[in-house]
């Protein structure tokens, strides 16, 4: 049978410390051996490819372009990879926004960089003032290793992903922190709006 | 600061055990049972033996099991420890079996009549395990001819234990238990194939050349290893982890059997061995995940361009805005999401989220023998209630039970589980996607869908409904065929509405339709291959078929405006006009309407679809008022978005009362058995003001939680002076006991008070008052007798006031609150049940029944559907049943106070009723009674087909015969192959199951492993240390150290909260 006694040996206890360090010195190890979160990836691949701005274009440039990405998914707005908001009817076959569309339309967008359409929160962002901010947003996402972000090859890819509502958009998990203002391209998340009692 | 709750649980895939063709196991459930087994196995002969098993209990024997194998003697010794303060006689059973010299586990033990109550004793001696009554079995063998039973390659039987987990992880219970399967009747079950692919006929696919290559299809679930030997190398592309564990690998199981159904290529194989698997873990080993790491992952797969995505996973929280419209968004970028119904059947109205969205393919589950599973979630959809109807769902099922898939450390595992039917969806999917990648234009979230319900098959067995089997089961090859030759369009689902179908238009053909009723409601999803976004254009016209009868139906229309993403609803509401007050017969007409989407590439001209809803109905004349039965829907709420408690409060594990209270989700058997007693239910989801109370014998109010309208109770107090009838089944309501279930919820991070009992009591008196009636606040439940019935009261109220004319029945009870709140059993004598009152002067009649459990489906221990009718007797027919004659007058002790409403309640959040104002709720102003605006019918001189029901026909390119599709035709060894594997038994079952056990630890194994080695090892070192150190010195002095001793080894206890 075991002996209380043998507890109270110093010795035992250095032995009983000891192992129990290993073990955390080995756990810990074991953590820093698994990739975390993709860091690698960003650190090694991502950060190298090169960041497209958005071109300032005359507006007769800007007419010329026939072909556009666009931000495919609204039910009714859609915004072009120039920055043009239109309906879904008026865009040419080349996924442009026809000539009565607007440019860096930023109507339902806060000071705070928040807006009430997705389509006018990317139209926003791709502004050429915005890049100063952008920049910011980047080399913050950069540094906590934010895959979706940093994958962006150009300034349209980074406001379409910017602009999406994510885990910063929600409080409690369920419900956006401010339900009119969700899609922001800027670097603080939307004003949190207290629900009424 | 919503006091909302997230809980999206990771379907459980759940472990099934087979036992191998010939082994005989008893269902301990159920007492009688049939059972076939093959007579043979070479099967020459067409005789089956029938065991015809029934098993009774023997009087005062009972079996007493111990926790180990003692010799005979030992055994004796234990028992007449145990047995020291039992003062009854007893004697062992003695046992002449070739068993007899051997150490045993159990006894048989007789006892005299008098002392059964107190074996209870017999458990606490610590090597007892358990008593249990000692049962005699009785078998019967009887040969039948198999030719009269159905065709079936080689029958074999199984049992299948269910397991069913929440993942309530908030309580701090256990969340799996075990339901013993559905077996109604007899049930032969079809060999299990050994590849879940030739189930489907992928080869037929695979042999043309398309094994997934070229498309990206994402896996959202536990992770999968980097390594896992089923994966062609290079064919996972990318994996992420979105949870806060720093791993992406899978620790559970669960994400690498998913995504070895979709893309394995060794020994179980998966769909699309070549597809680019995107796995993304947002689950974490201990099944935890947050809506934020669901939209973070949610835009990385839309930024990756995923083609499919499959979710094994649902909730019941279809009000978390941020992830339902970011599954809109998901499907708007073109990506096609399938997901889990959820394992939550058979109860009805179970649907979990993101299955049930229209722009999702939700999946239900069957087994090999093409029934639909016990665990596949039920329809309709809630989110439409009080004021609409749910729509259909699921929209397909598939095979989901005894699924073989990938293990998490290679080798092969056989699950059930939506969660396992959503995958074989996916893979199918992906596969289907591959085969057409020269269209991939026209390929989107809708088109498949269209292609997959338009192509399934409807299951053989027409007892199947439409809310549990969808439009039937997934067929891969016609699905490959009805893609190749697909035009861009819209379609409906369902794309008729045939009331007189049945089974399969359960509920809508469970009862005609008659002038003066409510309105019926179709709910019917309209799907948009043209485009993203569309609209109807015009209104929807109603077109009646003259020589049908087609006018005698007035029917009105209620529809998106925009159709995004992908799809749209139209609500069919239906109702007899007023020219068929008397008339019977059956009538049919149309619904056209026309769809419209934007052109897309080069095209000039909007995509246009026109679209035919057949209708039709059964009218009967009105019946009279005394059959006639209204059910208040209005006054029901339920989870999502507040916290409504369960109604039985020894559910621990199912806390939320989320199955919309509806006569067609959980109230379905009551509502089955009003329809068998020959009433007529109707559906209220307008408040009291805006009902003909002329029209109905009694109003039906069970287990309601909202709050009333002041003009709704005066009117109800009119109506009842008037002649109309009231049966109000009341439940639980106790603020102390509110307080004691409020939990603290992990995904919301917040604690979760309920904003009402079980029902909200002090509303239902503010209702009652008038009548001189109220509930109590006190909680009981027991077991009594009522007449000839037992009757199971599990958490109710009781009847604080009633007039003195009335009829009140009073039963013991125990005091449950008293429980709840302070620990102990308190029994409480004549508590007032049940109350009957004729109001004077002609008025109608009352009746008040404190417990709702015995009604609702969801917990149900035992039925009183005996009591609902023999209420309605009462109430609607004046009859008194002769269980309530003579029954004592009961004068009610007056009471101090009424049950008050719970200080700082969150009702109003939820409320249709009441409003927050300056901190006190208010009442809202009335809102108006819905007004339905009749289509103008444009009749059509048009007899359509008898039966409406068409395996449902997409346009196709060029007028393609999507039947005459060419399919490379299979080499005939393949074919043979096929077969074989079809009929092949699994035969390494026994190893098989083996592997599976071991599986099942794995989770262990994971976490505890490192912590057990240590505690191993240190334990190991302590011992010989502890020898050599004895055998060298001896010992000085002796002190108690006893107690450091403990501390040290098992540190501190904490005491957990106990709900």
């Amino acid at each position: 049978m075991l002996r209380i006694r043998a507890f109270r040996r110093r010795w035992f206890l250095a032995l009983f410390a000891f192992i129990f360090v290993l073990f955390l010195l080995i756990r810990s190890l074991e953590q820093v051996h698994i990739p975390t979160s993709g860091a690698y990836d960003v650190e090694h691949t991502l950060l190298r490819q090169p960041f497209q701005w958005h071109p300032r274009l005359s507006d007769v440039e800007t007419a010329n372009i026939t072909t556009c990405r666009n931000s495919v998914q609204g039910s009714q707005l859609i915004v072009d990879e120039r920055g043009y908001v239109c309906s879904r009817g008026d865009l040419t076959s080349g996924g442009c926004c026809e000539g009565t569309a607007s440019q860096y339309n930023c109507s339902s967008c806060k000071a705070n960089g928040c807006c009430m359409f997705y389509e006018h929160c990317v139209s926003c962002c791709l502004h050429p003032e915005k890049q100063p901010l952008l920049e910011k947003v980047l080399k913050e996402a950069r540094q906590i290793y934010d895959k979706l972000i940093v994958s962006a090859s150009d300034q349209f890819e980074l406001c379409l992903a910017k602009c999406r509502t994510s885990s910063k958009s929600v409080q409690h998990e369920n419900s956006y922190r401010d339900p009119h203002a969700k899609h922001c391209y800027g670097e603080s998340p939307p004003d949190l709006q207290m629900a009424l009692t | 600061m919503s006091a909302q709750r997230t809980s999206r649980t990771l379907l459980l895939l759940t472990l099934v055990l087979q036992i191998l063709p010939g082994n005989f196991v008893t269902n301990q459930q159920d007492d009688s049972e049939l059972h076939f087994l093959p007579l043979s196995c070479n099967q020459t002969t067409n005789e089956q033996v029938k065991v015809d098993f029934s098993s009774e209990i023997v009087d005062h024997e009972y079996i007493v099991t111990f926790n180990g194998y003692y010799q005979r003697d030992t055994r004796e010794r234990y028992l007449t420890a145990a047995l020291r303060d039992f003062n009854a006689s007893w004697s062992v059973v003695d046992r002449h079996n070739p068993a007899f010299d051997y150490p045993s586990d159990f006894d048989v033990l007789q006892v005299s009549t008098e002392a059964l109550t107190n074996l209870d004793i017999l458990k606490h001696h610590p090597v007892i395990k358990d008593v249990t009554p000692h049962k005699k079995v009785t078998r019967t063998l009887k040969f039948i001819d198999d030719t009269l039973t159905e065709d079936v390659d080689q029958p074999y039987d199984t049992l299948s234990s269910i397991s069913k987990s929440r993942n309530r992880k908030s309580l701090s219970l256990a969340t799996a238990y075990w339901h013993s399967p559905a077996r109604k009747s007899r049930n032969l079950l079809r060999a299990i194939p050994k590849q879940i692919t030739s189930a489907l006929q992928a080869e037929i696919l695979w042999n043309m050349g398309y094994k997934g290559s070229g498309v990206r299809v994402a896996v959202f679930d536990t992770g999968l290893a980097e390594d896992h030997p089923h994966f062609k190398p290079g064919r996972i592309k990318d994996r992420t982890n979105w949870t806060h564990e720093k791993t992406l690998d899978d620790g559970l199981g669960h994400g690498t059997f998913v995504a070895g159904v979709i893309a394995s290529h060794k020994e179980c194989l998966g769909f699309a061995p070549d597809a680019d698997v995107y796995v993304f873990r947002v689950f974490t080993n201990n099944q935890v995940s947050y809506t934020s790491w669901f939209l973070d992952a949610f835009n990385y797969a839309i930024m990756k361009k995923i083609n499919v995505l499959n979710l094994s996973i649902g909730g019941p929280d279809f009000m978390d805005h941020p992830f339902v419209d970011k599954v809109w968004e998901l499907t708007a970028n073109k990506v096609i999401l399938v997901s889990a119904i959820g394992n939550d059947g058979p109860l009805y109205g179970t649907l979990n989220n993101p299955a049930d969205q229209m722009d999702v393919i939700g999946v239900g589950g069957i087994n090999f023998d093409n029934q639909i599973a016990k665990f596949s979630s039920r329809g309709m959809t809630t989110w439409e209630l009080p004021g609409g109807y749910g729509r259909m769902k699921p929209d397909i099922v598939t095979h989901g039970s005894t699924v073989r898939g990938s293990a998490l450390k290679g080798g092969c595992r056989s699950l059930s589980g939506t969660s396992v039917a959503s995958p074989v969806v996916a893979g199918a999917v992906t596969l289907l996607l591959s085969s057409v990648l020269d269209r991939f234009d026209v390929i989107n979230p809708a088109s498949m869908k269209q292609a997959l319900i338009a192509s399934a098959r409807r299951l053989p067995d027409s007892n199947v409904n439409m809310f549990e089997q969808g439009h039937g089961k997934l067929d891969l090859v016609r699905a490959y065929q009805t893609l190749r030759t697909y035009k861009p369009q819209a379609s409906l689902s369902p794309s008729y509405i045939d009331l007189t179908e049945c089974p399969y238009m359960w509920p809508y053909c469970s009862q005609p339709i008659y002038y003066g009723a409510m309105p019926i409601i179709v709910n019917i999803t309209i799907l948009n291959g043209m485009g993203v976004s569309g609209k109807i254009v015009g209104k929807p016209q109603w077109e009646p078929y003259q020589p049908q009868h087609g006018s005698y139906v007035d029917v009105a229309f209620s529809y998106s405006r925009t159709l995004w993403p992908w799809s749209g609803y139209i609500a069919v509401s239906i109702a007899v006009d007023k020219m068929a007050a008397k008339w019977e017969g059956v009538a049919q007409g149309q619904v056209s309407l026309t769809v419209e989407s934007p052109p897309e590439g080069d095209e000039t001209e909007a995509r246009v679809s026109h679209l035919k809803l057949p209708i039709r109905v059964k009218i009967i004349p009105t019946p009279p008022r005394s059959q006639r039965i209204l059910w208040d829907q209005y006054h029901n709420l339920r989870y999502p978005p507040g916290y409504f408690p369960r109604d039985n409060l020894r559910m621990k594990n199912d806390p939320l009362d989320w199955n919309g209270d509806h006569i067609h989700t959980n109230f379905k058997d009551m509502y089955q058995h009003l329809r068998e007693a020959g009433y007529f239910v109707e559906v209220l989801g307008a408040p009291f003001t805006c009902f003909d109370a002329s029209h109905y014998s009694t109003l039906l109010m069970v287990d309601s939680e909202e709050e009333y309208f002041p003009e709704e109770v005066s009117k109800l107090q009119r109506d009842i002076d008037s002649g109309l009838s009231l049966i109000v089944i009341a439940d639980w309501y106790n603020v102390s006991v509110m307080k004691k279930v409020r939990f603290y919820d992990e995904n919301t991070r917040q604690w979760w008070m309920p904003d009402t009992g079980g029902a909200n009591i002090p509303a239902l008196n503010d209702l009652i008052a008038p009548l001189g009636m109220a509930f109590s606040d006190s909680v009981y439940e027991g077991e009594f007798m009522l007449g000839e019935h037992d009757m199971q009261y599990a958490s109710g109220t009781s009847i604080a006031k009633f007039p003195k004319e009335g009829v009140i029945v009073t039963k013991p009870l125990k005091d449950q609150g008293h429980e709840v709140v302070s620990g102990d059993t308190l029994n409480a004598q004549d508590v007032p049940v049940l109350g009957l009152h004729q109001t004077p002067g002609g008025g109608g009649r009352v009746a008040l029944y404190g417990d709702s459990n015995c009604l609702d489906n969801s917990h149900m221990k035992k039925d009183c559907f005996w009591l609902l009718s023999a209420l309605l007797e009462y109430t609607s027919h004046n009859m008194l049943a002769p269980v309530f004659e003579d029954q004592e007058l009961v004068t009610l002790p007056p009471i101090k106070q009424l049950p008050e409403r719970m200080e700082g309640n969150h009702l109003h959040r939820y409320s249709k009723v009441i409003e927050g104002h300056m901190g006190t709720p208010r009442a809202r102003p009335l809102p108006p009674c819905p007004s339905l605006v009749w289509a103008k019918p444009n009749p059509l001189n048009i007899t359509a087909p008898s039966n409406l029901y068409q395996p449902q026909k997409l346009l196709s390119v060029n007028n393609f015969d999507i039947n005459h599709v060419p399919l490379l035709s299979l080499p005939q060894e393949n074919m043979a192959d096929m077969e074989s594997e079809m009929k092949e038994l699994p035969v390494k079952e026994p190893e098989e199951s083996e592997s599976r056990h071991s599986h099942k630890h794995e989770v262990d194994r994971n976490t505890f492993f490192p912590a057990l080695a240590f505690l191993g090892t240190a334990l190991v070192i302590l011992f010989m240390l502890n020898q050599y150190y004895k055998r060298r010195s001896k010992p000085r002095r002796k002190r108690p150290r006893a107690q450091k001793y403990s501390n040290l080894m098992y540190g501190r206890t904490y005491k957990s909260p106990s709900v």
